[in-house]
């Protein structure tokens, strides 16, 4: 059974189509790409699996269960973290709370546990610092632990985003365009990174607009255009589909 | 023992220095004036809570400071209820109208949030200064029994302020607990970015009707003290002018800083008070005062970022553990 299946997802805003008839399955420890050039729906099918657009017709399912309609949150906590392609930290607070964010959403927290000091609720925020912490060495931010997030330097900013999803402990990390506004160097800092997460046994969906990441580091590429899937095959392959060179050619460079 | 200074500090000040030097002064006015900045201090906290922490701007905050008023005065007048009923019972019936109106308008964004309470507010007031036959209307609800709470008897002003400091820390408390834990950082979370907070795990409607019930059950407490300490109430202590002092109180102490929530109200309380030799100019002078403070200390007089820090390193809050070699995080 795939951990992810997308099954006849269609999307449309008024007339227009952004994700038409898309399926496609990710088993349980693939490194998945999901490219395509602007506009070809890949943000909005992104949304789909992550609950903040409905899908107009079709069916998301994570792990066997139905989660189309689920609130983003509910997604969350079933085991999909996510990262967003302009990055949104929380900038007022630290690198640390920020991340703590995230164990929080995974672990669940209520006011009255918090207002009397519960047993629970002490466990709970030990398990909640423990996670925030590892998920922060997992990327080397934990001598930024302090800072404000505001303070991060650029490219650690997406580091940050990347800590904050592991400490939801997904069992499938969604990153949406993570190369953007990256320079070479970083972008093969990041794809390092990435490869390292999927080596622990991460399953990953990368969306990016940029190829080079993907062919580079994903063991297969699913190719959206115009809201379709023009391709689902290893880099090798894609590579030299006609019909993803065209869908390539037409708009802009292959990058 | 470091944990424990700071704590210690403040219970000190609150119930033994202040209450000494303000026997020794023996004045029922300077007693009245430090019952008044208690009972805005609680205020200035629940809306911390909310508009600093969480960052729902609310415009309507004295209607429940007010609901909470009239729900102690209407049941210690009529039903004879005594003072330690009416103080939980009007932190309930405010909490009950602010989860009401929560229900509706936590889905709206942020500008259409403020301008919702702030409508709410004032058909709060005016339900107050209308419905004659309930609140007495302009007239106000008068001869509100002072504070003796089953059988104790607080109505000296000693005996008032004991019991307003005690409940103040409490509301401290109960702010402190909520804003300085992971549950805070769950609420800073949605000031920061509720969408992205969503994404992450967080029930974002869930946790602002949560931390709404709260606020207004403290500023119905507030309310309660303030009808039973004067003895009676008035539609217009409870104007969206009041919601606007609490506001100011807030943000020139410092949004999201709960050090920051009491800073303001004191001064806010007191400055105009120290300044009644200059006549009715010291509310210019207040006007200046403020508009300096923002201009100056956006952050406000004890910004967030210090407050968080001075509740980690001095009061124990943070959580100890890996290889951090500062307090981060929550215990």
């Amino acid at each position: 059974m795939p951990l992810l299946e997308i099954d006849h997802v269609t999307r449309r805003f008024g007339g227009l189509v952004a994700v038409d008839d898309v399926s496609g399955a990710i088993a349980e420890g693939e490194l998945v790409g999901l490219i395509g050039p602007n506009g070809a729906g890949k943000t909005t099918l992104f949304n789909v699996i992550c609950g903040f657009t409905p899908p107009s017709s079709g069916e998301v399912r994570f792990a066997g269960e139905l989660i189309t309609g689920l609130k983003p949150w509910r997604i969350c906590r079933r085991g999909i973290g996510r990262t967003f392609q302009n990055l949104r930290i929380f900038p007022n607070m630290t690198v640390f709370d920020n991340v703590s964010v995230g164990a929080v959403g995974r672990l669940g927290i209520g006011p009255v546990e918090t207002l009397l000091r519960t047993r629970a609720a002490r466990d709970r925020a030990r398990d909640v610092s423990a996670r925030t912490w590892q998920a922060l060495e997992r990327t080397e931010l934990a001598p930024y632990a302090h800072l404000l997030a505001a303070d991060l330097p650029y490219g650690r900013r997406k580091y940050l985003e990347i800590a904050r999803a592991l400490a939801t402990s997904p069992r499938l990390l969604v990153l949406d365009e993570p190369a953007a506004g990256l320079n070479d160097t970083e972008t093969a800092e990041l794809a390092r990174f990435i490869r390292t997460l999927h080596a622990e046994g991460l399953t990953i969906l990368l969306v990016e607009h940029d190829m080079s990441l993907v062919m580079g580091i994903c063991q297969r590429v699913m190719v959206l255009a115009s809201g379709r899937k023009i391709a689902d095959a290893p880099p090798a392959v894609v590579q030299q589909d006609p019909i993803v060179l065209e869908a390539y050619l037409g708009t802009e460079e292959p990058a | 023992m470091r944990g424990a200074l700071a704590p210690l500090a403040v219970a000190a000040a609150l119930f033994a220095i202040l209450p000494m030097g303000l026997s020794m002064a023996g004045s029922g006015y300077l007693f009245r004036l430090a019952d008044v900045t208690l009972i805005f201090c609680i205020l200035s906290l629940s809306m911390q809570l909310i508009t600093g922490v969480a960052g729902l701007l609310t415009l309507g905050h004295a209607a429940f400071y007010g609901i909470g008023a009239y729900a102690a005065a209407i049941l210690s007048t009529r039903l004879g209820f005594d003072a330690g009923l009416t103080i939980p019972a009007a932190g309930l019936v405010s909490a009950l109208f602010g989860v009401l109106i929560a229900l509706p308008t936590m889905r709206l964004v942020s500008i259409y949030f403020a301008v919702a309470t702030l409508g709410l507010g004032e058909m709060i007031y005016v339900t107050l200064l209308n419905w004659v036959s309930f609140t007495r209307g302009p007239l106000g609800i008068g001869d509100i029994p002072p504070l003796r709470p089953f059988g104790f008897d607080l109505s000296s002003p000693l005996g008032s302020y004991f019991l307003l400091a005690a409940l103040a820390a409490l509301c401290l408390l109960v702010v402190h607990r909520i804003a300085h834990s992971y549950y805070g950082n769950a609420l800073r979370a949605l000031r920061e970015d509720d969408q992205c907070a969503d994404a992450m795990g967080l029930p974002v409607v869930r946790l602002k009707i949560e931390v709404f019930a709260i606020a207004t059950f403290l500023a119905g407490i507030a309310g309660a003290l303030w009808a039973h300490t004067t003895g009676y109430v008035n539609p217009a202590d409870f104007r969206f002018a009041e919601s606007i002092l609490i506001l100011a109180m807030v943000v020139v102490g410092g949004l999201g800083s709960i050090p920051g929530a009491i800073v303001g109200a004191a001064l806010l309380i007191l400055l105009p008070e120290a300044l009644r030799a200059i006549g009715e100019v010291r509310i210019l002078a207040v006007g200046l005062i403020m508009f300096l403070c923002i201009l100056f200390l956006p952050k406000g007089l004890f910004g967030e970022v210090a407050a968080l820090d001075l509740v980690r390193r001095q009061f124990g809050a943070a959580w100890r553990g890996g290889s951090a070699a500062r307090p981060l995080g929550w215990r």
